[in-house]
C-alpha cells in the first residue's frame, strides 16, 4: 500500500511545486514507484517544472469526471521509468473536483504506487481541501520569513484539525550568510515557532531557478540544493541522514576555522 | 396540561409562575412534570431562579428547588424574590457569582494554539502548549499559558479586571483584561527574554512583570 503525501504551505511562492518535483524525482531515483499529482486546478505548473508539458493529453479533471481512465492520464517521466505525473487542468477551476473524489483517486493510486505526492495550491480554500482529502502525511514548506511562517502555522493547525497525524517541515530558501548576520530566522527559530519535526533545510540556490526553467529537477546532483533534496527523500523513506552543512564552505581552511571557533 | 406552572425566562434567570389556588402537593407534581419536559431546552445553564404567583414558605421553596434539581440539569445558584426594583440586583448577584466561579475554577487545554484558532472558555484556563501569533484565548477568568504566548489573550472577559495572565514566555500581540487593552510595542525587541511573566491590572493600566514571590502574594482570586 502506498503512502499519500501532501506538499503544502499556505503562502504562495515558497517552493511547493519545486519541492514536489524534486522530492518526487528523488524518490524515483531511490527506486520507488512514484506519482505526482498537480492539484492546482486552473494554475497548472508542475508539468512545466518536470519538463513534461508537451505530453499532456488528459488531466486530473478528466479522470475525476470519468472522461478517461487513470492510466490514460498518467504521464510517464522521460528520465525515470517508475515516475509518473497526473497533470492538472488549466481551463477549469478548483470547484471542478471535490474532496471525496480526490480521496477515491488517491485510494486507487495507492494500490499501484509506493508514494503519491499531492502538489497543493496556495491558500486554505477548496483546492487545499481537495489536496489534503486523501493524504496520510504532509510536508509543510516554508521560507524563513514571518509571513510564510504565520501561514504555515495556520496550515499545520488545519492539518491537525483534519486528522493528518504526521506533519514534517521543510525550511526552504535559507541563506546561511544572512542567518549568521542575524538578518534571517534560522531553521531552529522556525522549528521553535511551529513545533513540528524538521525533515530538511534547503538553501537558497540559483541552480534551482536554472533547473526549474529547464524542466529538469536538480535533486541528487552536486549542488547544495540538490543534495538537500536528496537527503529529504532519504528521510522520507525512513533513513537517518544528518542535516547538511549549508555554510557553503567546505575547504580545509574553513574546517580549521570552525575547529578553532569551537575551542573558544 | 393546564397552566398551573409556567416557566418564563428573563435576562439572567428564570421565573416560575405558580398557580395560587392549587394544593401544594399537586402543584409540586406539576412542577416536576414541567421541568422534566423542559430539561432538554433549558440545558445545564447556571442561573438564578424566582417564584411568582404564590407566597411560599421556606420549606415549600426548598421542596420545589429539590424537585427542579432532580428533574433538570439546571444549576440554580440562588433564589431571588421577584420585584421589579430588584431585577438589576438579580443580575448583579448572578454576575458576581459567575465571576467568582470563573476565577476560582479552571480547565486545561493541551496542545499548541495555531494561527486562526480561538479558544473560548467560561472559566479560568491553563494552556499546556504555545499560543502562536494569530491565535486567541478568551476566558472569563484567568489565563495561564505553560508555553510561549505570541498571540492574543483576553482574560476576565465578563469585565473582571482582577483577572491576570501568566506565560512562561511573554511576547503577546495584544493582552485584554476586563475592559482594558494593551498592545505590543511597535518596535520589536530583537530577542524576548524567556522568563515567566504575569500581566495584571493596576490603577487602570495593564502591567507585565516577572512572576516574583511578591507579585504572587498580591494575587487575589
Amino acid at each position: 500500500m502506498g503512502e499519500v503525501i501532501v506538499i503544502t504551505s499556505g503562502k504562495g511562492g515558497v517552493g511547493k511545486t519545486t519541492t514536489t518535483a524534486n522530492v518526487g524525482t528523488g524518490l524515483a531515483k531511490l527506486g520507488k514507484k512514484v506519482v505526482l499529482i498537480d492539484t492546482d486546478i486552473g494554475l497548472r505548473n508542475l508539468d512545466v517544472v518536470m519538463g513534461l508539458e508537451n505530453r499532456i493529453v488528459y488531466n486530473l479533471v478528466d479522470v475525476v469526471e470519468g472522461n478517461c481512465r487513470i492510466k490514460q492520464a498518467l504521464i510517464k517521466d522521460k528520465r525515470y521509468p517508475n515516475l509518473y505525473l497526473l497533470p492538472s487542468a488549466q481551463t477549469r477551476d478548483k470547484t471542478a473536483v471535490n474532496p471525496e473524489q480526490m480521496k477515491k483517486l488517491a485510494d486507487e493510486l495507492r494500490e499501484e504506487f509506493d508514494y503519491i505526492l499531492m502538489d497543493c495550491p496556495a491558500g486554505i480554500e477548496q483546492g487545499f481541501k481537495n489536496a489534503i482529502a486523501g493524504a496520510d502525511s504532509a510536508l509543510v514548506v516554508t521560507t524563513p520569513e514571518v509571513s510564510a511562517v504565520r501561514d504555515a502555522d495556520r496550515i499545520i493547525g488545519l492539518l491537525e484539525a483534519n486528522e493528518i497525524k504526521s506533519t514534517h517541515l521543510i525550511v526552504n530558501r535559507l541563506r546561511s550568510d544572512m542567518v549568521k548576520r542575524g538578518d534571517m530566522m534560522s531553521s531552529d527559530d522556525v522549528v521553535e515557532i511551529l513545533a513540528v519535526d524538521l525533515i530538511g533545510v534547503v538553501p537558497d540556490d540559483e541552480n534551482i531557478v536554472v533547473s526549474t526553467n529547464q524542466g529538469e529537477p536538480l535533486v541528487g546532483n552536486d549542488s547544495l540544493a540538490g543534495q538537500a533534496y536528496m537527503n529529504i527523500c532519504r528521510r522520507v523513506i525512513g533513513e537517518q541522514v544528518p542535516l547538511l552543512d549549508l555554510s557553503g564552505k567546505s575547504g580545509l581552511l574553513a574546517k580549521l576555522a570552525s575547529i578553532f571557533k569551537k575551542n573558544n | 396540561m393546564n397552566n398551573s406552572v409556567i416557566i418564563k425566562g428573563t435576562k439572567s434567570g428564570i421565573i416560575v409562575v405558580l398557580d395560587s389556588e392549587m394544593d401544594f402537593g399537586e402543584l409540586a407534581e406539576h412542577v416536576a412534570v414541567k421541568f422534566q419536559q423542559s430539561a432538554k431546552f433549558l440545558g445545564d445553564a447556571t442561573m438564578a431562579l424566582s417564584f411568582e404567583g404564590r407566597v411560599l414558605s421556606n420549606d415549600e421553596q426548598r421542596v420545589l428547588l429539590n424537585i427542579i434539581n432532580d428533574n433538570s440539569d439546571l444549576n440554580i445558584v440562588c433564589i431571588v424574590d421577584t420585584d421589579e426594583r430588584k431585577e438589576h440586583l438579580f443580575e448583579k448577584t448572578l454576575n458576581e457569582k459567575l465571576m467568582e466561579l470563573s476565577s476560582n475554577t479552571g480547565q486545561f487545554y493541551k496542545g499548541n494554539l495555531r494561527s486562526g484558532q480561538v479558544l473560548e472558555v467560561e472559566t479560568s484556563i491553563i494552556v499546556i502548549g504555545d499560543v502562536n501569533n494569530g491565535a486567541k484565548v478568551v476566558s472569563k477568568g484567568n489565563i495561564i499559558i505553560l508555553g510561549a504566548l505570541k498571540g492574543n489573550v483576553f482574560a476576565g472577559a465578563a469585565g473582571n479586571t482582577k483577572a491576570f495572565v501568566v506565560a512562561l514566555e511573554m511576547d503577546p500581540v495584544q493582552i485584554r483584561i476586563g475592559d482594558l487593552i494593551a498592545r505590543s510595542p511597535d518596535k520589536k525587541e530583537k530577542k524576548v527574554q524567556k522568563e515567566t511573566k504575569i500581566a495584571f491590572v493596576e490603577d487602570g493600566n495593564i502591567y507585565i512583570e516577572p512572576l516574583s514571590k511578591d507579585v504572587i502574594n498580591d494575587i487575589h482570586l
